[in-house]
C-alpha cells in the first residue's frame, strides 16, 4: 500500500498479503532494525520502513507494486530481476535496500523515458525479440546498460554483457536486435 | 646367563604391568566421590551456556539426529568414528555417567571403564575448563536434554590400528595438564577471553595448525603458532591473530563483536564450517563473554613474514573488467557474469550482507582450498535470532567447469591488490572430487 505524504512523497506500507506479513513479523520478532530509507525510483521518490538487508526486489514488486520487474531465480543467476541503478544493470534479488539510498533507479516500466532505453524497446518490438516474455524486462534493462557502457559494441562484446538467461531461447533474437542498435545511438 | 635372562622377563612384566596400568587408569577427578548432588535449575541453565560455549551440539548431532543423540561421521586417515550419544539415556547415553564419570570424559578423554578418546573429542582444550563449569555441563547433560534412545555406531577403523591404549601417551606428550590459570599481569576481560577461546571455544581446533601426530602446535599465546590459521577438512581456517591479510589485523575488536554476534561484518560474511559454529555457538554468546574473545584475540601479535606485504586496495584491476578489455580475459569475463553481481564490479562487496572479495583472507591466504571450496559448493545457510540470511553464495559445481573456476579464482585472487595467487584446473578437480559426498575419496568431517 503506497500513501502520499505532505511533501508529495509516496510511502510504502506493508502489504496486506499475508506472506509478506509473516516475513515482516518474522523480522520483527528477531529484532531487526526496520529504518526508513528513501529510494528514487523512476525519478519518483519513496519512503520506505524497511531492514536495510531487504532487497530491492521485494519493495519494488511487493511494496511498491512495480511489478513489471521479475523474480526468477533470487540468487543472482538469471538476471530477470534487472534494474538500473544510475544507468548500471543490476540484479535486483541481491541489492540490498540500504546499498542504494541515494542512487537513481530505473525500472521497466519507466525504461522509455530514457533516450537508450526508448530506442532498446523499438528495437525490440521490430525483432520481435519476447516469447513467453518473463526474461524480457530484465533484458531491456541490461541491453541498455550495455549501450551506455559502449555505444557500437561488436558480437564478441554483446555476449560478454549479455548473461541473463532466457527459458525461451531467444538470445539470437536479443543479439540481432543489439546488433541493430549498435553504432545507432549517438549517447554513451 | 639363565639368571640374566629371568631378571629381564620379571623386569619387562613389570613394565608391562605398569605400562597396563598406565593406560587404562582412571585418572583422578576432583569430583571422585562426591555423592550424587541435587541438580538446580539455575545450574541446568547455566550448563547449556556453557554447552553453547563449547558447541557440543555441532559433532553430538546430525542434521537429521535428536540434539546431541550422536552419529557424525569424522574420518582419520585409517577409518571413520562416530560421535556417541550424550543424552542421558541410561542405555545408550550417558545416563549412568556420575559427575566424576562425565568430568574424565570431558576433560581428560577417558570413559568410565578406562579406554581413552580420540582427541576428535577436543579435551586438550577442555581440560582447561574450570571446574564449576564442567560442574554445570554435567547438570545440563542429565536434567536439561531430553534422552534419546540411539545406540552408538561401532567405528570403521580395523585391528590393530584401532587400539586407544597408546593414546595415553598422546596424552602426555601433547596435553596440558589443569585448569586455565589467570595471568596475573592481564586484566579480567582478558583472562576470561583466554580461558573462552583456549577452553569451551575450543577456537584452536581448527585455527592452530597441526603437528605430525595430529597434535596442535600451541595451545595457548606463548606460542607465536596459536591460532595462525590452518587447512582443515578442505577449508582454510584463517589467522586468528593480528596478521593484517590472513588474520585479525584490520579488525577492530568491535568487529571481532559483530561477526560472531551476527554473522557477519565489513569484512566478510561467516562461511565453511564457521557457518556452523557461528549458528550453534557463537551467537548465543553474551555480548561480555564476547567482548573479551575479542580483546583476548586482538592482543595475539601478527607475524609479517608468514603473512606478507599489507594488503593495500588497487583499482588499476577494474580496467580489466571493462566489457571492451574482458572479452579475452576469460577470468573477468566470467567474474562478471557469475560473481559481479553480488560482490560488486569492484571486488568490494555489499557490506556487511554480501563480503568483499578485495582484501578478504580467503584471497589473500596462499591456502587456496576456501575460495575453490566456496566457488564449487556454495556457502550454508546463516541463521541469525532465527532468521536465515537473505544472501547466500550458491554452487557452481554443475555451471562452471575446472577451467572456468580456476580462471576466475585466479582473476579475483591476483586483482584489487589480492595476494593469494592463482588456482589451477587441477587444484579445482582434486576438490571437485573430495567435496563430492558421490565421490570414493570424500572429505569426512575431522573436527569442527
Ligand atoms: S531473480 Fe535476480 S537474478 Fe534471478
Ligand atoms: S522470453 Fe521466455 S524466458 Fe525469455
Amino acid at each position: 500500500m503506497i500513501v502520499q505524504d505532505a511533501k508529495g512523497s509516496r510511502h510504502a506500507t506493508t502489504t496486506s498479503r499475508p506472506d509478506f506479513q509473516i516475513i515482516a513479523k518474522t523480522l520483527d520478532q528477531a529484532k531487526h532494525e526496520e529504518l526508513a530509507m528513501e529510494l528514487t525510483i523512476n525519478d519518483t521518490s519513496y519512503e520506505v520502513q524497511s531492514d536495510g538487508e531487504t532487497p530491492l526486489l521485494w519493495v519494488i514488486r511487493d511494496e511498491l507494486g512495480l511489478t513489471g520487474t521479475k523474480f526468477g531465480c533470487g540468487l543472482a543467476q538469471c538476471g530477470a530481476c534487472s534494474v538500473l541503478v544510475d544507468g548500471v544493470v543490476t540484479r535486483s534479488c541481491v541489492t540490498p535496500l540500504a546499498s542504494v539510498v541515494g542512487g537513481r533507479i530505473t525500472t521497466i516500466e519507466a525504461i522509455e523515458e530514457d533516450e537508450i532505453g526508448k530506442r532498446v524497446v523499438e528495437a525490440w518490438v521490430d525483432h520481435q525479440v519476447p516469447q513467453c516474455g518473463y526474461c524480457q524486462s530484465g533484458q531491456v534493462m541490461a541491453a541498455t546498460s550495455l549501450l551506455k557502457e559502449n555505444a557500437n559494441p561488436n558480437d564478441d562484446e554483446i555476449a560478454a554483457a549479455m548473461t541473463n538467461l532466457c527459458r525461451c531461447g531467444t538470445y539470437n533474437a536479443i543479439s540481432a536486435a543489439i546488433r541493430d542498435l549498435a553504432g545507432e545511438t549517438k549517447e554513451g | 646367563m639363565k639368571k640374566a635372562l629371568a631378571i629381564l622377563l620379571v623386569v619387562l612384566v613389570i613394565a608391562a604391568a605398569i605400562v597396563a596400568w598406565f593406560v587404562t587408569r582412571l585418572p583422578s577427578s576432583p569430583f571422585d566421590g562426591q555423592p550424587r548432588a541435587e541438580i538446580s535449575n539455575d545450574l541446568v541453565a547455566r550448563g547449556e551456556y556453557v554447552a553453547r560455549l563449547a558447541d557440543c551440539v555441532a559433532c553430538h548431532s546430525t542434521p537429521d539426529s535428536a540434539p546431541f543423540a550422536g552419529g557424525l561421521e569424522m574420518a582419520t586417515p585409517l577409518g571413520s568414528i562416530f560421535t556417541t550419544n550424550i543424552t542421558p539415556d541410561p542405555q545408550t547415553g550417558i545416563g549412568n555417567y556420575t559427575l566424576a564419570d562425565f568430568d574424565r570424559a570431558v576433560r581428560q578423554g577417558v570413559t568410565p571403564d578406562g579406554a581413552r578418546l580420540y582427541p576428535a573429542m577436543p579435551y586438550p582444550s577442555y581440560v582447561k575448563l574450570s571446574d564449576e563449569d564442567v560442574r554445570a555441563l554435567y547438570a545440563f547433560f542429565m536434567k536439561g536434554v531430553e534422552p534419546v534412545r540411539m545406540a552408538n555406531r561401532a567405528n570403521t577403523i580395523e585391528w590393530p590400528l584401532n587400539t586407544r591404549w597408546p593414546l595415553a601417551f598422546w596424552n602426555v606428550a601433547f596435553v596440558e595438564s589443569g585448569r586455565y590459570e589467570p595471568e596475573s599481569d592481564k586484566d579480567d576481560l582478558w583472562n576470561r577471553g583466554a580461558y573462552l577461546v583456549q577452553a569451551a571455544g575450543h577456537c584452536g581446533s581448527c585455527h592452530t595448525p597441526r603437528g605430525p601426530v595430529m597434535q596442535e602446535k600451541a595451545l595457548d599465546e606463548t606460542n607465536g603458532n596459536y591460532l595462525s590459521g590452518a587447512l582443515l577438512d578442505g577449508w582454510y581456517a584463517p589467522s586468528l591473530r593480528n596478521d593484517h591479510n590472513t588474520g585479525l589485523g584490520r579488525w577492530s575488536e568491535d568487529e571481532v563483536v559483530q561477526f560472531l554476534k551476527k554473522g557477519r561484518n565489513a569484512h566478510g560474511v561467516v562461511f565453511g564450517s564457521m557457518t556452523d559454529a557461528f549458528n550453534n555457538s557463537t551467537q548465543f554468546m553474551n555480548d561480555d563473554d564476547l567482548a573479551a574473545i575479542a580483546h583476548y584475540l586482538k592482543s595475539l601479535p601478527g607475524d609479517r613474514e608468514r603473512d606478507g606485504t599489507p594488503w593495500q586496495y588497487d583499482a588499476a584491476s577494474n580496467e580489466k573488467l571493462a566489457l571492451s578489455n574482458r572479452t579475452d580475459n576469460p577470468g573477468a569475463r566470467i567474474f562478471m557474469a557469475k560473481c559481479g553481481a553480488c560482490h560488486a564490479a569492484d571486488g568490494r562487496g555489499k557490506t556487511p550482507w554480501i563480503p568483499p572479495l578485495a582484501g578478504t583472507t580467503s584471497s589473500l591466504a596462499p591456502q587456496n582450498a576456501s575460495s575453490v571450496n566456496v566457488t564449487l559448493n556454495g556457502s550454508g545457510r546463516v541463521v541469525t535470532d532465527g532468521v536465515p540470511d537473505s544472501y547466500r553464495m550458491p554452487p557452481f559445481r554443475e555451471q562452471l567447469s575446472d577451467k572456468e573456476i580456476a580462471a576466475v579464482l585466479t582473476f579475483v585472487r591476483t586483482s584489487w591488490g589480492n595476494t593469494g595467487g592463482p588456482v589451477t584446473s587441477q587444484e579445482v578437480r582434486d576438490l571437485r572430487e573430495r567435496t563430492d559426498p558421490a565421490s570414493s575419496n570424500p572429505i569426512v568431517l575431522q573436527m569442527r
